[in-house]
């Protein structure tokens, strides 16, 4: 743990201000044949979505901050159910889990988080895609699972889809600010803020991924219950059977979040 | 001029030395349930609670009730009960010598620390370094050193780029190498408090203090056994590398054998119920660390483990060993050592399928078949049964 943070402050250290600009590369899919039409009363298990708020130092270290993850996590869970609700499906939160049952939510959350990741690396990222997840290769175009042992999760016996939802904010400090404007005078691309978001859906009968939306630069201040509303909107923009008119989202959004 | 060199030297050296013989004094203890002060320290609190609960449910844990709750007794005994009830300590399954101290209270200790360490007194003398960094709250210190080391070298950075001569760029890389080599000493500078205040609670506990110095002699020699057996230079445990986050070994070791308290030597290290604890963990745990394919190391701590006596597990882990390796040589020598284990204990069922293999390999099919149908015999429902039962020709089959 000591060397890990040795290795992340060396790594804060000397990368502080150099960023890779993002890719041009896709955001979402869907798994082909999957329709959810809207306004058919599907169940939707929220599972405990992952939610971090940090203060971006100067130097671009993200400092976590207890008051502002806290409140993003209550205006995300108020925002995702009226959303839902206008989309015609209940949301359901997963009950505390103990024992065995928590080991198990512990190990899909994980391996959600790696299967994003794959599908984010392999398949979103055009130029890297897997010759198996290639476009014109119509028959495997989205095809990932998480397994049939979704099934055994709680609370998945009373529901239809299982939701992951996972977002990670740092807002820019006063002196990143500060750093950003003298770095224009100066001629130094100084980035300010981090806003990456996702979202998947799973068939908890399966365990088929449906669908999955990843966002690299996402809109909306989650500290604020409007705000946080923007967010899930934008993470809920190509949700099968969402109604949500996907022009006005972007517009509203534009491509750098303010803080 | 020398001379003012070497005053100042001898000055600085003695400093050095009474610095490093003055008992550290232990802080007051947390009082009841501590709650974090401040934005840094709760964000980082709130951040760990976070990664706790995902953690502690994760499928590296050992959970084994008897075994968590001897290394949180051992924890306890040596930072004093008043102390250990802000930790939850965690054994996690991973072969290598290390444990970890989170901000929030969240300890975690690796089974390849448990493997390393032969008393309870030593495994205090780690446990006690851990908490040491939990009260003297480094995790939030550190979090304040990497932040203005970065914000000063962001400013830096930019404001180079307003002029950049060839002297402002060569002053900014001196100055990038001064703050990053400033944290690392930070680093190392509280590795060393931690140091202090771990052998402090070993000092006013029941268990003896020099043990502490014993668990990094011994960890200097498997590094050195390691490389020897790599066929590489001798490591220099005795220098500080200019990205080490921690002092260097050698320092330790005598530093923590100078802070141990005299009249502390006769004092039980509770040896004997160490290993009886561990007793039940030790085949797995030898087991795990066979499988990092570290010839050196792993004999290095078979080695050191039967320097008690060898048993049958002990030999069966070497027999294992030098199997995995499997050089024609190995495997004689394998057989040797599973012979020793039956001899110890004739119903180890493993060591009479490593006896098999290795004589199956070396060519003595008889005796090689007749070993693993004992292992068979002694363990008829193994995992790999019916593979084993491949090697051995059927009495009906046989031609």
């Amino acid at each position: 743990m000591r060397a890990l943070f040795g290795l992340m402050a060396a790594a804060v250290l000397c990368g502080a201000i150099i960023s890779v600009p993002a890719q041009a590369q896709e955001r979402s899919a869907v798994r082909p044949g999957f329709v959810l039409p809207p306004q058919s009363g599907k169940k939707i298990l929220l599972l405990r979505p992952s939610v971090r708020v940090a203060e971006q130092s100067t130097g671009g270290m993200a400092e976590p901050r207890a008051e502002w993850t806290d409140q993003a996590r209550e205006n995300i869970d108020a925002a995702l159910a009226e959303l839902q609700r206008q989309l015609g499906n209940t949301v359901i939160a997963a009950p505390e889990a103990y024992g065995e049952d928590a080991r198990r939510v512990a190990e899909h959350q994980a391996l959600f988080a790696a299967v994003s990741r794959a599908v984010i690396e392999y398949q979103f990222f055009v130029g890297n895609r897997l010759p198996t997840k290639k476009r014109d290769n119509k028959a495997g175009q989205f095809d990932w699972s998480l397994g049939p042992d979704v099934g055994k999760l709680p609370g998945a016996d009373q529901a239809d889809y299982g939701l992951f939802l996972l977002t990670n904010d740092h807002y820019g400090s006063t002196g990143r600010k500060m750093l950003q404007i003298v770095g224009l005078v100066a001629g130094v691309g100084v980035t300010s803020g981090v806003h990456a978001g996702y979202a998947g859906l799973v068939d908890l009968k399966t365990g088929d991924l449906l669908w999955l939306n990843a966002d690299g630069q996402m809109g909306g201040d989650v500290r604020e219950p409007d705000g946080a509303m923007k967010r899930v909107r934008q993470l809920l923009e190509d949700f099968p059977g969402s109604a949500i008119p996907k022009e006005v989202a972007v517009a509203e959004a534009g491509p750098e979040a303010k803080p | 001029m020398i001379a003012r060199y070497r005053l100042a030297l001898a000055s600085l050296a003695l400093a050095l030395a009474s610095s490093v013989q003055a008992e550290p004094a232990l802080p007051p203890p947390y009082a009841g349930a501590y709650q974090p002060q401040g934005v840094d320290e709760q964000g980082l609190w709130r951040e760990m609670d976070e990664e706790e609960r995902r953690y502690s449910q994760s499928d590296i844990m050992i959970r084994d009730q008897a075994l968590n709750a001897y290394v949180r007794k051992v924890l306890c005994d040596t930072v004093g009960h008043d102390r250990c009830g802000a930790t939850r300590v965690y054994v996690v399954r991973a072969p290598v010598f290390n444990a970890g101290m989170y901000p929030n209270g969240m300890m975690e200790v690796f089974s390849g620390l448990l493997l390393r360490v032969r008393s309870e007194a030593e495994l205090g003398a780690v446990l006690g370094h851990e908490f040491g960094h939990f009260e003297a709250r480094h995790s939030l210190k550190g979090l304040m050193a990497r932040r203005s080391g970065g914000d000063a070298m962001a400013w830096a950075f930019v404001l180079a780029n307003l002029a950049p001569t060839y002297d402002v760029v060569r002053t900014y890389r001196d100055l990038q190498l001064t703050i990053i080599g400033n944290y690392f000493r930070f680093s190392r500078d509280q590795e060393r408090e931690a140091d202090a205040l771990g052998i402090a609670y070993l000092n006013t506990s029941t268990l003896r203090p020099q043990a502490a110095a014993q668990v990094w002699e011994r960890l200097i020699g498997e590094y050195q056994a390691d490389a020897l057996s790599k066929g590489l230079k001798k490591p220099r445990l005795d220098r500080v590398a200019f990205y080490a986050t921690h002092p260097p070994q050698v320092e330790r070791a005598t530093t923590l054998a100078l802070l141990a308290r005299p009249d502390g030597a006769t004092r039980d290290d509770g040896a004997e119920r160490y290993r009886a604890a561990l007793a039940p963990w030790l085949p797995q745990l030898l087991a795990d660390q066979i499988k990092l394919n570290d010839f050196g190391a792993s004999e290095y701590i078979i080695q050191s483990l039967a320097e008690t006596g060898w048993t049958a597990p002990l030999w069966h882990a070497r027999g294992e060993l030098y199997r995995m390796r499997g050089a024609p040589r190995d495997l004689v020598n394998a057989a040797e050592f599973y012979g020793q284990a039956i001899a110890l204990d004739p119903v180890h069922a493993e060591a009479h399928r490593g006896l098999g293999l290795s004589l199956l390999k070396t060519g003595q099919r008889a005796p090689g078949q007749q070993a693993l149908r004992r292992y068979l015999t002694l363990k008829p429902d193994a995992p790999d049964a019916r593979m084993i039962g491949l090697m051995i020709p059927q009495e009906m089959s046989e031609p």
